[in-house]
């Protein structure tokens, strides 16, 4: 067990010093272009090569991306150009609002899914099943750009219950939580709803839980303490998976409704060219979805029996 | 105001008594020249009986807070800004020397009235002796000289340089060579007085060549008159002489102002929310009533706003276009019977209702716009598809000529003018295949390739875009376009100061464009900005520029 965490570990950080390789020599591996970005674009050519000089851009690739990812780890991001701010005070409190955001979706998805889930796989082709089926199939179909604009459609200029934008600027409010939060919960319950669903019906179909049901256990004990914990196992790791899916699958809703987040900073990056801002949110997100890997791997072997006793 | 008028405003009162220029062209020419916008309003309301536009009513109602969204970027150095929305934010502190209403009239602002010599090269400023800084103090010459030299400033990097540099800036080698080995070239005044500070009061600028814009161009969205003791770096409590002070800023989320008891205006306070680059965002948090207005409309969400029952949309036509050019060196272009047949088949009418939903109004192919000064009327040019055959016929195209147009996809009524067009030129058997190419590529290859359909944004006199895209060898020219007869016409309307003469020319310039002319454009467009009906004595302005002191808005 301790054996497989380490070489885990030792793999997960082989990849995110590969990764940040890579992105140092995109983002920085052209100076004068940086310059350019970070000085604007009617900065002078005499001020750009100032600035690089200054800034010690003219020393050796090396040294700068030792520098660079030495910085990094200290929490000295550099200074985003677009934001006029250090990338790292100006992350912080989005990627917390992404976190409640996240929180607020994942805890209500694995709700809905679990539920569903066990209720459609323990009666396989039943009405209740079909029905689940087809909702789980339709609503994960469904893009969250397009839910996003019937929600607006209906709660917001139909009905007038809810705000359309969910920026925050008066502090938060859970009203404007409401809507982000059902986009995301709309798009992602089906999928676990299925997978929960598939993993239960094989469960069910085992000799184990024939014996138990057999053998006069009641029903509801057969479910709760001998199906479910074996038929959790394959969901678990697709949802610790869907961690890294919260961090930046994210913007496109929040970019939708304004929400002042990660994925809404990283939009905003990305279309001004910030190149630091960019170059933090990206290793951000490598770091989250390295770790969450890893923990579902971890959580997969503690979780699995097969794999725990071996 | 001086007691000596420039003598062409003279020529311009019996022109306007003869009416052969319009009241709005005289009141724009002669509150140019120096004679300052009421003088202007009284002797053109005196010739045609007209209503200058009302004082600021003392109704409105007084108190509260608009809160607009806007995207809030950074605010630090007024002078390098190169958007709308930053000026936005510092012009409630800070105001500029002069203010081009919504009507295309420059009045005094810092600078109370002006005067420019017969040779337009040496123009005097007077400072508005009732201007103050919020940290007291009279605004005088020097503060103005020093952020005009700020502005032009190479170190600086404003974009103020682009539009002063032929009139007050000379190239200089810094003897420097970048990493190319290119020589890095750098620029400064090109006479040390050229700014000349006369007295505390007035200001003197000295040109190298005559110049009739110097008072536009000082309403340029950078050219803030910020106070020298912060060396052009805005921040919260930074000095200045408008209406508001700013208390809060947060980049990318909000930033609010907060009016100075005895200065004007109605607000207590102005609020700007950055709802990001989505404008459906932007809709949504309008019709929810977060926010009383938005900065500016998507032409998308346009049935939208319209549909909200309790804002208003307020919209104006500018010389904001975009132009389907012809590359007049490359086949089948080269020959001018086929520019015109693209023109005569296309429908600017539809392709205004189809593109930009009507907002706007339908061009001529010629590129000046109805809203500019010494803009032609010429006799309509209707969709003639047979003509349009019977032009490629007669050109050897009997069958029609088949034929690439490249575009790009945002902002999206770009494509769809396309789109619409191509549809058109269909029946004149202009069979155009449409390639659609991500912007930053398209910005690649913008002025290579053979036909292709490109943005120029609003410029305030009629014949500076002929100039900047038309003219022989000129670096914008992308459809390389060369008439010697269009380059004389172009140099003379250029040094005519006289509205009406100037117009005549600019007639003979629209029907070269017309009949030889590289372009068939469809629109010109307005844009649009959606408020709360509670918000009053909002004036939608073509650049978008925002008057705190202006807004009033009801109770709930």
């Amino acid at each position: 067990m301790l054996a497989i965490a380490a070489r885990r570990l030792v793999s997960m950080l082989l990849i995110m010093f590969v990764i940040s390789v890579l992105l140092f020599l995109f983002f920085e591996g052209d100076k004068l272009n940086l310059a350019a970005r970070v000085l604007g674009p009617y900065s002078p050519m005499t001020g750009r090569l100032a600035w690089l000089e200054h800034n010690g851009y003219n020393r050796p690739l090396m040294t700068r991306y030792l520098s660079w990812i030495y910085g990094f780890m200290r929490g000295d991001w550099n200074q985003s150009a677009q934001f006029s701010a250090p990338v790292f005070d100006f992350l912080l409190p989005r990627l917390k609002n992404t976190a409640i955001l996240g929180a607020c979706v994942f805890v209500l998805t694995v709700a809905i899914s679990l539920v569903l889930g066990v209720f459609s796989g323990i009666a396989e082709a039943s009405k209740r099943d079909r029905a689940i089926t087809v909702i789980s199939v339709l609503t994960t179909s469904v893009p969250e750009f397009a839910s996003a604009t019937f929600l607006v459609a209906i709660f917001v200029y139909w009905l007038d219950w809810l705000p359309g934008s969910s920026s925050f600027s008066n502090g938060f409010s859970w009203r404007e939580m409401v809507l982000p939060v059902a986009t995301l919960v709309i798009y992602n319950f089906g999928y676990y709803t299925r997978m929960t669903r598939a993993s239960m019906a094989e469960v069910m179909n085992s000799q184990y839980i024939r014996t138990a049901i057999l053998k006069g256990l009641p029903y509801r004990q057969v479910i709760i303490r001998h199906a479910l914990r074996n038929a959790l196992i394959a969901p678990f790791t697709v949802m610790i998976l869907q961690l890294n899916y919260l961090l930046s699958g994210v913007v496109v809703t929040e970019v939708f409704f304004a929400y002042d987040g990660y994925g809404k900073a990283l939009y905003d990056a990305a279309m001004f060219g910030d190149v630091y801002l960019i170059l933090a949110g990206a290793m951000i997100a490598v770091v989250v979805a390295v770790v969450s890997q890893f923990i579902s791997d971890v959580g997969y072997t503690q979780l699995n029996p097969r794999i725990r006793f071996s | 105001m001086s007691d000596t008028e420039h003598k062409l405003i003279g020529t311009l009162k019996q022109q306007l008594a003869e009416k052969t220029i319009g009241r709005r062209d005289f009141l724009r020419f002669a509150t140019l020249l120096g004679l300052g916008a009421p003088a202007a309003y009284e002797f053109a309301n005196r010739i045609d009986g007209g209503v200058a536009p009302a004082a600021h009513a003392d109704d409105l109602p007084k108190g509260g807070i608009i809160r607009i969204a806007q995207r809030v970027p950074k605010l630090d150095s007024p002078h390098t800004f190169s958007w709308i929305y930053d000026s936005n934010c510092v012009r409630q502190v800070c105001g500029y020397l002069t203010r081009t209403g919504a009507d295309n009239i420059t009045r005094p602002d810092l600078a109370s009235s002006w005067e420019v010599s017969d040779d337009l090269k040496t123009w005097t400023f007077h400072m508005n002796p009732k201007a103050t800084w919020h940290k007291g103090g009279a605004f005088t010459a020097e503060h103005a000289a020093w952020n005009i030299k700020h502005c032009l400033d190479p170190s600086v990097g404003s974009s103020v340089i682009g539009l002063m540099k032929g009139y007050m800036l000379k190239d200089v080698d810094t003897g420097k060579l970048d990493d190319k080995d290119a020589k890095v070239m750098s620029t400064e005044l090109w006479d040390a007085n050229a700014i000349e500070v006369k007295d505390p009061s007035t200001l003197v600028l000295h040109l190298q060549e005559p110049q009739v814009a110097v008072p536009e161009h000082f309403f340029h969205y950078p050219f803030l008159m910020l106070d020298p003791a912060e060396n052009g770096v805005f921040a919260m409590g930074s000095n200045g002489t408008g209406s508001f002070e700013m208390t809060v800023l947060e980049v990318g989320r909000k930033c609010e102002f907060k009016r100075i008891a005895d200065r004007p205006g109605q607000v207590d306070e102005l609020h700007f929310v950055d709802l990001g680059d989505n404008p459906s965002a932007v809709a949504a948090a309008l019709a929810s009533k977060q926010v009383d207005g938005i900065f500016q409309g998507n032409i998308e969400q346009y049935d939208i706003y319209k549909g909200m029952a309790h804002t208003d949309i307020h919209s104006i036509v500018t010389a904001q276009t975009a132009v389907a050019r012809m590359r007049s060196d490359s086949k089948p272009f080269d020959n001018p019977a086929v520019r015109k047949a693209v023109r005569l088949a296309t429908d600017c009418e539809k392709t205004l209702q189809i593109a930009h939903k009507g907002v706007g109004t339908a061009a001529e192919h010629h590129h000046v716009a109805p809203v500019h000064p010494d803009y032609f009327k010429l006799p309509p040019m209707p969709r003639d598809v047979e003509g349009a055959k019977k032009l490629l016929a007669d050109a050897g195209f009997k069958d029609g000529i088949d034929i690439e147009i490249n575009c790009k996809p945002d902002p999206s009524w770009e494509q769809a003018a396309v789109e619409a067009m191509a549809e058109q030129w269909k029946e004149a058997g202009i069979r155009a295949k449409i390639n659609v190419l991500p912007s930053n590529k398209f910005w690649e290859v913008w002025e290579t390739v053979p036909f292709g359909f490109t943005e120029w944004t609003h410029r305030p006199l009629g014949f500076m875009v002929l100039a900047l895209a038309y003219r022989t060898g000129v670096p914008w020219n992308e459809s390389a376009y060369s008439n010697k007869e269009f380059d004389d016409l172009l140099t003379k309307a250029e040094g005519t100061v006289d509205v009406k003469a100037r117009s005549e020319i600019l007639g003979k310039l629209e029907k070269i464009m017309q009949e030889d002319g590289p372009i068939a454009q469809p629109l010109w467009r307005s844009v649009f900005a959606a408020y709360d009906k509670r918000v009053k004595g909002f004036q939608i302005h073509p650049t978008l520029y925002l008057f705190g002191e202006d807004l009033a808005i009801e109770k709930a």
